[in-house]
C-alpha cells in the first residue's frame, strides 16, 4: 500500500510480535493455514463472478459506520476511525465508479444513538465531504446496532435492498429485541454484510446469516481494504426478485450560457430537501417527462419518478454483465516458458501463474486480480487486438 | 456410510467421519474383542458419543452373543437425552440402510421424578418427594389393604401396569424419557416402572452413574443385569468421586434426631402390630433364623451383581440372635444411636479407624461387631415386615443402619472424622460425623468384576495412568486421542505476571497480595475489552472469587470490566444458577455480551474465552483429604503432590475444554497463574491442549496475552467452510481408505 499513514512513533504502537511474521512455516502451523485459506478465497472471488448469475445494477446501500468508543484502538493506524473512513472515501469513489447508477448512504452509530450522515444519494461529492467531517469527531460510548438498522429499515421500506455495517466494538446496546428487527430486515429482503474490526461477535453471525449477507473480520488494514472492495461490486440478484424493466429518462445538459439574456439562474429540485447551501445555476439536466431541473446524475426525479441518468454511466456497469473470463491457472513447475509476467513483467515467484484462455499469455497472482478486478479486460488481448 | 473397522462392519450415519473417530472405534474394538476393560480420552466435541455407539451396536449386531447389553453411564439427565438423541440417528441409518424392521430396544432410565406420569405425584418438586409418594400408592401391603378397602388410594397407572403390563414386552424401538412417558400415558402404565422391568431385556440402556454405583440404588436397579454386557461411563473423569461420594455416610446432629423419631416410630408400631398380628412378627423371626440363603443362593450361581454394603459373610451366617426379634432390634438401634449422640458431644476433632471406632463402641456400649453388620439387611426386613409406607420418612435410620454395616465390614479404606464445628465457623457448634469412603475401588469393584467390559471415557483424563491405579483395575487399552484441526481452533496461554512483572499466582501466601488482585483484574479488563461474546472465569474456589470480586468493586475495575461486559456470577445453587441463566437468556443470547464467574465446570455455553484464575486445588486443610491422601499413598503409592496437582489439573481442564464445542467452534484458554508454566502442571492437561501450547506461549504478560488474543480472534473470524477441513480432519469413505491416512489415524491414539 502506497499510502500506509505514517505511523506512530515506534514505542507508542501497540505490542507487535514482528518476528513470528518472519518465522518460516513449514510445521503448517497457524499462519500458514489460514494465509493458504484466505488466498483460496481471494481466487475463488474471482471465480465467482463469472457464473452466469443475474446483478442487482440499480444499488441502494446504506453504510453504518460504527464511531463508538472501541474506533479509537489504535490497532490500525493512526486509530482505526481515521483509518477507516480513509478507506471509506475510497470504497464510496469506487462504488460509484463501478455502479453509476446506484446510491448510497451512510449512517454513524455511538453513543447508544444512530446519526444520518448523509441520506441515500447518487452524489459522491457529497458522501466525501460528509466523511471528512466525521474524521474530527470523538468517539464516544457504545454503539447501537437495533437503532441503526432501525434507521434503516423504517422509513423508507422496499427501497434499500443492501446494508454494509462495519462494527469495530464487540457490544451494542438495544432499545429492543434485536431478533424481531431480524425477521423485519429478512421479510424486507435486505442484505446486511458485517465488516467487523475486532472479532466475530455472534449477534453479527445470526444477522448476517439471517439475512443472506456475509461476514467478515479483517486482520490488517489492507484486508479491510479487501474486504471492503468485495462489496463494491453487485451482488447476485435473488431469484425471486422479479426481473422487471425500468423506466429511466436520459435528460440532456442544458447549457445556458450567461451572455444568453433569457436565462434564468432557477434552483435545483434536489435541493428541495437538502439542508446544503442552495445554489442558483443556469444550466441543467431537465426531465424529460417533467421538465424538473437538477444540477447532478444520476438521480431520482422529485417530481414524477423517474430514474435519470446519462449514458455514459450505464455504460459503465457493462462489465460487470459481461466480465472478463477466469484465467487458467497452473502450478508454476507446471509452467514451462518465460518466466515473466506480462503485464508487470516481473518474475514469477508465486505458486501458480495465470494463463489467459484467448490470448495465452500469463500473468502472476497479483496482476491476474488486477486485471480482474479493475481493468476487467486482458491486457495481452488488446495488444494482440491492435497489431492485427 | 459404511466403515470396515478391524474386519467389523459399521455403520456410521453421517456422511463425514474425523480420523480420530475412526482410531477411537479400532482401540474400542479391541477392548471388546479382548474383553477387557478400557480407559479412553478423547478431546469434546469430537464425536465420542457416536463412536461409541456406532461401534457397539455393530459389535451387537455381530456378535449377540458376545455382548448382549449396553449399559451407557452418563452423568446428567440433558446428556442422557443426548445420547440418546444419537442412538435415535443412529437406528434411523440402520433402519434405512437394511430396510429390515428394527429389533432393538433401548431405553433411558431416570428417576420417579423424570418418569413419573401420575398427575399429583408428578407435580411434586423434589425427587425425595416424588419417591416417597410412589412408594406410598405403590408398596405392596398398600396394595393389599386396597384389595379390602377400596379407598385406599393407589396408583392406576402402577395397578394397569402390574396387570397387564409386566408380561407384555415393550415394543422394540429407541425410547428417552418422553418417549416413556407418551408411552406410559397411551397404555396406561407407569413409564417408571416398565423402564425399570424392561431394562432386562433392552439391548440398550441409558442412565446415570449412580444406578450403577451407588449400592443402595444398584441394588434394586441394576442387579441383574447379564453379565456379557459393555458398561461405558462417558464423562468419567469425576468417576472416583461418585464412587465414594456414594460409599460415604455424614451424620449431622438432625440425623440423629431424626433417626430417633424413626425409633420411636418403629417402636410404636411394633407394639400396635404386636397386640393386633403378632403372628406376622413370628413369621419375620423365623425368617431371620433360616437366614439369608436365598440372596447366597443367587450369589453363588451369579445371578446377581454384588453389593458391597451386603458382605459375603452375611450371607453364610443367619441373623444374630441379639438383634432377632423387632423390640431387641430397636433397642440395640437406640443403644446405637445412644452412642452416636454421645460421640457427637465433643469439643475436639477426633478421627479414628474403623476398627477403632468398634472397639470403643464394644467398649462403651457393649455392642458387637457381628450385629451391627446385620444393622441394614435387618432394618430393610423389619420394615417390610411392619408395612410402613412412606418409607421416605425413614431415610435417616436407614442411613444409620448402612453406617453400621458398612464400618462394621470395612477394616480398610475408610475412616471416621468427627468434627465439632466447621473450619469456616468456629464459634457455631455443628458436630458432623464424617465416615468417608477414600478408596473408590470399592464402590466399583463389583461393577468390574461382573462385567466382561468396561469403558471408561471422558474428554480429560490425562494423566490416564492415574484412574487404573486408584479405581484398581487393568485395563487392557489405554488411550489418548488429539484433534485432527484443519486450522489450530484453541489457543492455550499461561499468563504469569502482570504489566508490572509481578507474579500473578494464587498460591495461598501471595493470593491475598494488592497486586495480584490488581493484575488479575486487569487481566480480565483487558480481555473484556477483546474477546467477543462471553467470557467465563473460574476461580479456586467460591470464598476466594467473593473476596476477589469485592476487591475488585472497591478499586473500581468491576465498573470498567461493566462497560465491556455483562457480569453473571454464579451462586453455589446449581439449580438457582440455571435458573438465573434461563431469566437472563434472551438478554444474554441477544447481546451475548456477558462474564460469567464460577466455580464448577459451567453449565451452559456462552464462552468464547475462558479464564481460569489459580490453580483450582482442592482445599487442602480438608481432614477428610488429608486422610484420603495418606491413603492413596500408603496403598496405592501415589504421593499427596502427584495426587492433588493430579485433581487440580483435571479441574481446570474440565473447565478449559468447555470453551470448545466442536471444531469449527474456537476459543482462548487462559491459565492465569505462573505455576501452569512448571513441567509437572502442563503435562498433566490432556494431550490434546498440550500440543497446542507451545513455548511461546507460557508465562506471558497480560500485553502479550492481549496482543495474542486479539490475532488469535481475528485469524479465527475469517470464513472458515466445510470443504477446508475435508481431507484433514474431516473424511469421507474413500479419503479414510487411502492407506496414508490410514497410516497417519494410527498415530492419533497415543497410551
Amino acid at each position: 500500500m502506497d499510502e500506509e499513514p505514517e505511523r506512530a512513533k515506534r514505542w507508542e504502537g501497540g505490542y507487535e510480535r514482528t518476528w513470528e511474521v518472519l518465522k518460516e512455516d513449514e510445521s503448517g502451523s497457524l499462519k500458514a493455514t489460514v494465509e493458504d485459506i484466505l488466498f483460496q478465497a481471494k481466487r475463488k472471488r474471482v471465480f465467482e463472478g463469472h457464473g452466469q448469475v443475474r446483478l442487482g445494477m440499480m444499488r441502494h446501500l446504506f453504510v453504518i459506520i460504527d464511531s463508538s468508543r472501541s474506533m479509537e484502538d489504535q490497532d490500525l493506524k493512526p486509530n482505526r476511525l481515521t483509518s477507516t473512513l480513509k478507506l471509506m472515501e475510497f470504497f464510496v469513489e469506487e462504488y460509484f465508479d463501478q455502479n453509476p447508477i446506484s446510491q448510497i448512504g451512510i449512517i454513524t452509530t455511538k453513543n447508544k444513538r444512530a446519526e444520518k450522515l448523509t441520506d441515500l444519494a447518487g452524489n459522491p461529492k457529497k458522501h466525501l465531504a460528509a466523511l471528512k467531517k466525521v474524521v474530527d469527531s470523538t468517539c464516544v460510548g457504545e454503539p447501537s446496532l437495533y437503532n441503526s438498522l432501525n434507521c434503516v429499515a423504517l422509513p423508507s421500506g422496499t427501497e434499500i435492498k443492501e446494508i454494509l455495517v462495519i462494527f469495530s466494538s464487540l457490544t451494542t446496546c438495544d432499545p429492543a429485541n434485536i431478533y424481531e428487527l431480524i425477521k423485519t430486515l429478512n421479510a424486507l429482503k435486505i442484505r446486511v454484510s458485517v465488516i467487523g474490526l475486532s472479532a466475530e461477535v455472534r449477534v453479527c453471525t445470526i444477522l448476517t446469516r439471517e439475512t443472506g449477507g456475509s461476514y467478515n473480520v479483517i486482520l490488517d488494514e489492507s484486508h479491510f481494504k479487501e474486504l471492503l472492495m468485495l462489496h463494491v461490486k453487485p451482488p447476485p440478484a435473488s431469484s425471486s426478485s422479479e426481473c422487471s424493466l425500468i423506466r429511466m429518462g436520459f435528460p440532456q445538459h442544458v447549457i445556458a450560457s450567461m451572455s444568453d439574456q433569457d436565462a434564468k439562474p432557477s434552483f435545483s429540485m434536489s435541493h428541495l430537501d437538502s439542508t446544503g447551501e442552495p445554489g442558483l445555476t443556469l444550466g441543467g439536466y431537465y426531465c424529460p417527462q417533467c421538465r424538473a431541473k437538477y444540477t447532478e446524475l444520476p438521480v431520482e426525479c422529485k417530481v414524477c419518478g423517474l430514474t435519470l441518468v446519462s449514458a455514459p454511466h450505464l455504460a459503465r456497469s457493462f462489465h460487470h454483465l459481461f466480465p472478463l473470463e477466469a484465467f487458467q491457472e497452473t502450478p508454476l513447475e507446471e509452467y514451462e516458458g518465460e518466466r515473466f509476467c506480462e503485464a508487470c513483467q516481473g518474475e514469477l515467484k508465486d505458486k501458480s501463474v495465470f494463463t489467459c484462455l484467448a490470448c495465452k499469455k500469463v500473468f502472476c497472482v497479483e496482476c491476474d486480480l488486477f486485471i480482474h478486478d479493475t481493468l476487467h479486460c486482458c491486457p495481452g488481448c488488446m495488444q494482440t487486438d491492435r497489431t492485427s | 456410510f459404511r466403515l470396515n473397522i478391524d474386519g467389523l462392519l459399521v455403520c456410521f450415519p453421517y456422511d463425514y467421519i474425523y480420523p480420530e473417530q475412526y482410531s477411537y472405534m479400532l482401540e474400542l474394538k479391541r477392548t471388546l474383542d479382548a474383553k477387557g476393560h478400557g480407559v479412553l480420552e478423547m478431546p469434546s466435541g469430537t464425536g465420542k458419543t457416536i463412536s461409541l455407539l456406532s461401534l457397539i451396536v455393530a459389535y451387537q449386531k455381530a456378535y449377540p452373543l458376545e455382548v448382549t447389553k449396553l449399559i451407557y453411564c452418563s452423568r446428567t439427565v440433558p446428556e442422557i437425552e443426548k445420547v440418546v438423541e444419537e442412538l435415535k440417528k443412529l437406528m434411523d441409518y440402520y433402519t434405512k440402510q437394511t430396510e429390515a424392521k428394527n429389533d432393538f430396544l433401548a431405553l433411558a432410565l431416570s428417576s420417579r421424578k423424570n418418569l413419573c406420569i401420575h398427575p399429583e405425584v408428578s407435580s411434586l418438586r423434589f425427587g425425595k418427594e416424588v419417591d416417597g409418594k410412589c412408594h406410598s400408592l405403590t408398596a405392596s401391603y398398600i396394595r393389599a389393604q386396597h384389595h379390602c378397602n377400596p379407598s385406599q388410594p393407589v396408583c392406576q397407572f402402577y395397578e394397569e401396569f402390574d396387570a397387564v403390563g409386566r408380561q407384555v414386552l415393550i415394543p422394540p424401538g429407541i425410547y428417552n424419557l418422553n418417549d416413556l412417558k407418551d408411552f406410559g400415558r397411551r397404555k396406561g402404565w407407569c413409564p417408571y416402572f416398565l423402564a425399570r422391568s424392561s431394562i432386562l431385556h433392552a439391548n440398550i440402556v441409558v442412565y446415570s452413574y449412580n444406578y450403577l454405583l451407588d449400592p443402595k440404588i444398584a441394588d434394586l436397579v441394576s442387579k441383574e443385569l447379564a453379565k456379557k454386557s459393555v458398561v461405558v461411563f462417558d464423562e468419567a473423569h469425576n468417576i472416583d468421586n461418585v464412587c465414594i461420594d456414594s460409599m460415604s455416610v455424614n451424620i449431622t446432629r438432625r440425623t440423629l434426631d431424626r433417626c430417633q423419631t424413626n425409633v420411636e416410630t418403629l417402636q410404636n408400631t411394633i407394639s400396635r402390630i404386636k397386640e393386633t398380628d403378632a403372628a406376622k412378627l413370628q413369621e419375620e423371626y423365623r425368617r431371620l433364623v433360616e437366614g439369608l440363603t436365598e440372596a447366597n443362593v443367587a450369589r453363588e450361581t451369579d445371578m446377581y451383581l454384588s453389593n458391597p454394603v451386603l458382605p459375603d459373610e452375611i450371607l453364610q451366617e443367619a441373623v444374630p440372635g441379639s438383634i432377632r426379634t423387632a423390640e431387641h432390634f430397636v433397642g440395640f438401634m437406640k443403644r446405637f444411636l445412644e452412642y452416636l449422640k454421645a460421640r457427637l458431644r465433643i469439643h475436639h476433632v477426633v478421627q479414628e479407624s474403623t476398627p477403632q471406632f468398634l472397639k470403643d463402641i464394644y467398649e462403651k456400649v457393649c455392642i458387637d461387631r457381628k450385629p451391627l453388620r446385620f444393622c441394614a439387611e435387618r432394618l430393610r426386613s423389619l420394615l417390610r415386615t411392619l408395612e410402613i409406607a412412606d418409607i421416605a420418612d425413614f431415610s435417616a435410620i436407614t442411613l444409620i443402619s448402612h453406617f453400621a454395616t458398612l464400618v462394621s465390614t470395612y477394616n480398610k479404606g475408610f475412616t471416621i472424622i468427627i468434627e465439632p464445628f466447621e473450619d469456616r465457623t468456629p464459634t457455631i457448634a455443628n458436630p458432623v460425623l464424617h465416615f468417608s469412603c477414600m478408596d473408590p475401588s470399592i464402590a466399583i469393584k463389583p461393577v468390574f468384576g461382573r462385567f466382561q467390559s468396561v469403558i471408561i471415557t471422558s474428554g480429560t483424563l490425562s494423566p490416564l495412568d492415574i484412574y487404573p491405579r486408584i479405581l484398581d483395575f487393568r485395563p487392557v487399552t489405554v488411550a489418548s486421542f488429539t484433534m485432527t484441526l484443519a486450522r489450530t481452533c484453541l489457543c492455550p496461554l499461561i499468563v504469569g505476571r502482570g504489566n508490572d512483572q509481578v507474579a500473578m499466582t494464587s498460591k495461598f501466601e501471595t493470593r491475598e497480595d494488592f497486586a495480584v488482585i490488581r493484575n488479575y483484574g486487569n487481566l480480565l479488563l483487558e480481555m473484556s475489552a477483546i474477546v467477543p461474546d462471553g467470557i467465563v472465569a473460574f476461580f479456586t474456589s467460591y470464598i476466594y472469587m467473593e473476596n476477589i470480586v469485592a476487591s475488585w468493586y472497591e478499586q473500581g475495575i468491576l465498573e470498567n470490566i461493566q462497560r465491556n461486559k455483562l457480569i453473571f456470577i454464579e451462586t453455589q445453587d446449581a439449580a438457582e444458577t440455571s435458573m438465573a441463566l434461563m431469566l437472563n437468556k434472551n438478554k444474554i443470547s441477544c447481546k451475548r455480551l456477558f462474564i460469567s464467574f464460577s466455580f464448577q465446570p459451567p453449565v451452559h455455553h456462552y464462552g468464547r474465552a475462558v479464564i481460569v484464575f489459580g490453580v483450582p486445588y482442592v482445599y487442602t486443610q480438608s481432614r477428610i483429604l488429608k486422610a484420603r491422601l495418606e491413603y492413596l499413598r500408603d496403598q496405592f503409592q501415589i504421593r499427596e503432590n502427584d495426587f492433588l496437582t493430579f485433581d487440580a489439573m483435571r479441574h481446570a481442564a474440565q473447565c478449559v475444554g468447555r470453551a470448545i464445542r466442536g471444531k469449527t467452534d474456537y476459543g482462548l484458554m487462559i491459565f492465569a497463574d505462573k505455576r501452569y508454566a512448571r513441567a509437572d502442571k502442563r503435562g498433566k492437561l490432556p494431550r490434546w491442549i498440550q500440543e497446542h501450547l507451545t513455548d511461546g506461549s507460557l508465562n506471558l504478560t497480560i500485553d502479550e496475552t492481549v496482543q495474542l488474543g486479539k490475532h488469535f480472534l481475528r485469524q479465527m473470524a475469517q470464513p472458515f467452510r466445510q470443504e477446508d477441513q475435508l481431507g484433514l480432519s474431516l473424511l469421507t469413505l474413500e479419503q479414510l481408505q487411502s492407506e496414508d491416512m490410514l497410516q497417519k489415524i494410527a498415530q492419533i491414539a497415543q497410551a
